[in-house]
């Protein structure tokens, strides 16, 4: 026993007191965080305003367009717009850009012109050569006739890279031209407003208890605990992989041999890898937790943390829970590989097997998602190699009944005792075998005489 | 000195790898404070016999008695066992490292720690202690493989061609240290083909070839009932009776002495009588007692395997 502790200290240590586990730990934080924040930051930074001139034959759109392009106006829009984008969570990621960086629009400046008495192409002609001088920014005719069949609002930009400027601009320009038609045919604006006010559709899923559950950010959520879980269970993985494949390549494995049982040896160093990957995943845990405390205490925050899904204590030990089973069922399979090969490299391709399971793992982690009590779901979030990252999703969209819980944990308890076994048998006779790789017949015949 | 205690037994042991058979119905005895050579050209099942020793694998039949008891994983911490094929962890401080082995053989850590430093400074490697093993000569790493094995006061020391890699110097150095081990009535397992530093070293040998013993006992009485009457002479004349061959069996020729090897029960006193009857002129005559080196040639040399790496040996033919 005391030389299986020691053999987990040193595993734990080794990987805990470098300085790649403390940068790995905050770097993936910081890149969640940054995957958020840096292109919001990059659209704030605000360009010149554009200097825009305006040629109104009719003298009624261009004062309307002023009016919506005015700095309030804009601000209104944009903060609709981010509104309606934290409800509707089917909305594609272009969408949500766009209308989280409409408010950050640079703004307009008008700039007046003589045009009485000049021909269109003598305008653009004047307006082109002004623009290429760098006086003007961009121009806009309008037709004099809005209504007419072929009627075409021009508009001719220096910056057509803005797509936001652009944007902005038209639905100002569409806005102008709509409440003008609405003028012309005698109805007021108001009016207007009220019929088209559109449904509050408040969606919500029902649990099996009846009770009703927001599903509206369940998806993100899942996504985040199924990459989570995924990412940890790979890289672990790989880590135990290279620790027994280094104590092979250089030949620890013969003096500890002679100074551990071979069993401790490997389930130590499962176990040490494990705590250290439980460490991080805490560090994670633990972070998270305490930014939605924090949010929490932010009043302008409340309806956004509203939509999360509602996580109790209980849910995270199971997550916690089902990180162990994934890590040793996985970590025993890349410690059997890694008894088997002869370079980290060589391991490399044999871990393609395991990752793959993972892999499908993760995606029938989609499946679950859409109809957490289907029999696919029940079947895969019990099943071994598959429910560490099926389960923990099921959990999130609906707490399964404990008896299908305990039934899952039960079920890979023994996969992994298995497993352990198995990786065991064929460690203690792969760690001594120098020079070639071994072959799937010689494992089997590993396994039977060990 | 009183009567030595047994420190291993291995009783008939026999291991199998499916239809290969590594070790074969192999018996030897060692008592403490002597030294023994394990001897055997490569591929003789030296390294499984001394796995089997150390406990890493069983023997599939017999028997190994470790200090008058049954081999287990709990005697594995009087055992240190330096192996042919040794390593260290490439990115790892040297004092970690052997924080670590001394760990693994139950030594508490405080003691380690002193003979950590102890053995570092001994070693010469005092101001190493911090450094990683990519930063070491591979000199130095024998060295700390060395201490690794040491470090928990093994009273079995089982070491594994303990010499490749260093040079004469560290060598000397190395055989003064082991010299004190087996003052302190530790016992030596070498396995090694350098016969010239086993002939030094070892009170007791064991030669195996194609997993069986081929020879064992004292080096005495190996020597001696492997002795060919082998005499050294330079001499001029007395043809006629080196080409006898009721007397001399066989004769090399040096650059300036000859080698006489004489026929089966012929007293090497009856040579020096008809060699000074003819009238011969003698310069030198002396009986030659045969190395390791002639007796593991003699042995093993018929055989397909390899022929070990021959080190002074007087007359290699």
């Amino acid at each position: 026993m005391r030389k299986f502790l020691a053999v987990v200290k040193h595993e734990y240590k080794k990987i805990v007191l470098k300085w790649t586990f403390l940068i790995g730990t905050l770097l993936f934080p910081l890149l969640g965080a940054g995957f958020a924040i840096v292109p919001a930051l990059i659209f704030s930074l605000k360009g010149e305003p554009t200097r825009l001139v305006v040629v109104d034959p009719t003298g009624e759109i261009g004062p309307r367009l002023k009016e919506n392009l005015s700095a309030d106006k804009i601000a209104a829009r944009a903060r609709a717009a981010a509104e309606d984008a934290l409800k509707e969570l089917n909305a594609t990621q272009d969408e949500k850009l766009r209308s989280g960086t409409s408010q950050l629009a640079s703004g307009f400046q008008f700039v007046e012109m003589d045009t009485a008495g000049r021909s269109p192409e003598q305008l653009r002609e004047e307006l082109n050569l002004r623009a290429a001088s760098d006086q003007i920014d961009a121009y806009l005719l309008i037709p004099p006739d809005i209504d007419a069949k072929d009627a075409k609002f021009e508009f001719r930009s220096r910056k057509a890279g803005d797509f936001v400027a652009n944007d902005t601009i038209k639905d100002a320009l569409n806005a102008a031209v709509r409440s003008q038609r609405l003028a012309d045919a005698n109805i007021s604006e108001n009016v207007l407003k009220d019929i088209n006010r559109t449904v509050a559709f408040d969606s919500k899923s029902i649990s099996e208890k009846g009770e009703e559950k927001d599903g509206d950010s369940l998806f993100l959520a899942s996504l985040v605990i199924g990459m989570m879980i995924y990412i940890s269970l790979t890289i672990y993985g790989q880590v135990i992989m290279g620790a027994v494949v280094e104590e092979k390549e250089t030949r620890i494995a013969e003096i500890l041999f002679s100074s551990a049982r071979p069993f401790d040896l490997m389930f130590g160093k499962l176990v040490g890898v494990g705590l250290a990957g439980l460490t991080q995943l805490s560090i994670w845990v633990g972070s998270l937790v305490a930014i939605g405390i924090f949010l929490s205490t932010q009043a302008e925050m409340a309806p956004f943390l509203g939509a999360l899904p509602n996580v109790t204590p209980l849910m995270i030990a199971y997550f916690f829970a089902y990180f162990i089973v994934g890590y040793f069922t996985y970590a025993a399979i890349f410690a059997l590989i890694g008894s088997m090969v002869t370079t980290v490299q060589e391991g490399g391709q044999f871990a393609f097997p395991p990752i793959m399971i993972m892999l499908i793992g993760f995606y029938f982690g989609f499946a679950v998602i859409r109809d957490p009590n289907s029999t696919l779901s029940f079947w895969v979030s019990i099943s071994p190699f598959f429910a560490p990252l099926t389960m923990p999703i099921r959990i999130l969209a609906e707490m399964p009944p404990f008896w299908e819980i305990a039934l899952s944990l039960g079920i890979n308890a023994l996969a992994i005792a298995g497993l352990v076994w198995l990786a065991s048998r064929v460690y203690r006779v792969g760690m001594l075998m120098y020079g070639k790789r071994a072959t799937i017949p010689e494992v089997l015949k590993w396994i039977r005489q060990a | 000195m009183s009567e030595l205690a047994t420190t291993l037994r291995v009783d008939h042991i026999t291991k199998r790898f499916g239809d290969f058979t590594a070790v074969e119905d192999l018996s030897f005895e060692l008592k403490a404070g002597r030294v023994f050579g394990f001897l055997g050209p490569n591929g003789a099942g030296k390294t499984t016999t001394i796995r089997m020793i150390v406990g890493i694998t069983a023997p599939d039949e017999g028997r190994i008695e470790l200090f008058g008891e049954t081999m287990s994983s709990k005697l594995q911490d009087r055992i240190g066992y330096l192996p042919e094929e040794r390593g260290l962890y490439k990115k790892m401080k040297i004092v970690d490292q052997l924080r670590y082995f001394a760990a693994l053989k139950n030594v508490p850590a405080n003691v380690a720690e002193k003979r950590i430093d102890r053995w570092l400074e001994r070693l010469g490697l005092g101001a190493w202690k911090d450094k990683k093993t990519t930063d070491l000569s591979k000199g130095m790493q024998q060295k700390i493989q060395f201490i690794s094995t040491v470090l928990h006061d093994p009273d079995l020391l089982i070491l594994d061609e303990p010499f490749s890699g260093l040079d004469p110097v560290n060598v000397e150095f190395m055989i003064e240290v082991l010299s004190e081990f087996r003052d302190q009535h530790k016992t030596l397992i070498f396995s090694t083909h350098l016969m010239e530093t086993a002939e030094r070293l070892c009170h007791d040998i064991i030669l195996i070839n194609k997993s069986r013993k081929v020879v064992g006992g004292s080096l005495r009485e190996v020597k001696a009932s492997y002795g060919k009457n082998l005499i050294a002479l330079r001499v001029t004349g007395g043809d006629a009776v080196l080409n006898d061959r009721a007397i001399v069996a066989r004769v090399d020729e040096h650059a300036d002495e000859m080698y006489v090897e004489l026929t089966d029960g012929v007293d090497p006193q009856l040579l020096l009588k008809r060699l000074i009857d003819s009238g011969a002129h003698i310069s030198k005559f002396e009986q030659v007692e045969p190395t390791l080196n002639d007796i593991f040639i003699e042995l093993v040399g018929g055989s397909e395997a390899e022929t070990p790496v021959l080190a002074g040996g007087a007359h290699a033919a």
